[in-house]
């Protein structure tokens, strides 16, 4: 039996398709791991900062460099080109930082609640640009992240540690859930 | 005219092969989430996944993620060999009307 050039043409789309649909299950794959980690980094840090406000500095120090070596350690476990990922992964989070710090510098002083809500809000932005970009599960995650964030600032805080350990670090583990699931 | 293998050429085991096809090799996509990739029934998906495990094309690995049983599946260096050698003839297929049609890279 011979194959038409429709049939051909059909089957190159629908590879093309599935190929599209396969790499978006593997980046949601791989980002749900990352959520997952740095969600659990951010409840541990918010819950202490809660608990031990007068340790904030030494908490988010151990936090966020166990946080680094073990998403470094994930990373790198991706795939053939792991040492590559891992060191892209190290130059992200990297910049993040520095941005963070940066910000830190530009409008310092900071209250310790306005330096807190930094990384969130800009992570938020980067996902909904990423959503917008490449896959729409990353809109979401960042419009919520936003705005429970932002809506605990303005409304909540007297409350505001606690309610970054649910808003920030809760939203972050529900969203790795969510990729994970199909 | 060129006849693509006819193996492949049916849209459920198209999807799967397109979709191990992206996996680097060795690695195993768990049947749940290859369900979800082509969109097919669990009896449907099976049925065409024994042909091509028959065909030597795929390769079928059940085990347990602790006390759950768990279904994966592998594109074999046979299934992969034999991918790319679809995707070239129905490149050549398109080729008379489409010059740039070889440029399609089926690895991407």
């Amino acid at each position: 039996m011979t194959t038409t050039v429709e049939e051909a043409a059909q089957a190159l789309r629908e590879i093309d398709l599935i190929r599209h649909r396969a790499a978006g299950f593997q980046d949601y794959q791989a980002e749900s791991g990352q959520l997952l980690l740095w969600g659990l980094a951010y409840v541990v840090g918010f819950a202490l900062t809660a608990c031990f406000r007068d340790y904030l500095i030494p908490i988010w120090v151990v936090v966020v460099l166990v946080t680094i070596g073990v998403g470094t350690w994930m990373a790198s476990r991706t795939g053939a080109d792991g040492a590559r990922v891992a060191w892209r992964y190290l130059a992200v989070i990297g910049t993040f930082l520095l941005f963070c710090l940066a910000l830190n510098i530009v409008f310092w002083p900071l209250t310790p609640e306005q330096g807190a809500m930094l990384a969130p809000m800009l992570l938020a932005a980067l996902y909904i640009l990423r959503g917008i970009q490449l896959r729409p599960r990353y809109m979401v995650i960042g419009l919520l992240l936003g705005t429970l964030c932002l809506g605990g600032y303005i409304l909540l805080l007297p409350v505001f540690w606690p309610w970054m350990t649910l808003a920030c670090g809760g939203t972050l583990i529900v969203s790795g859930l969510w990729l994970r699931a199909l | 005219m060129q006849t693509p293998d006819e193996i492949i050429h049916q849209p459920v085991r198209l999807k799967v092969m397109a979709a191990l096809n992206t996996l680097d090799a060795g690695k195993w996509l768990e049947f749940v989430a290859l369900r979800a990739i082509v969109e097919a029934t669990d009896g449907n998906l099976g049925a065409h996944l024994t042909t091509l495990e028959n065909a030597g094309y795929v390769l079928v690995k059940k085990d347990f993620a602790g006390r759950k049983p768990r279904t994966r599946v592998c594109l074999s260096a046979q299934g992969r060999t034999a991918f790319s050698r679809y995707v070239m003839a129905l490149q050549a297929i398109l080729a008379p009307l489409n010059p740039d049609a070889s440029g399609f890279d089926d690895n991407q």
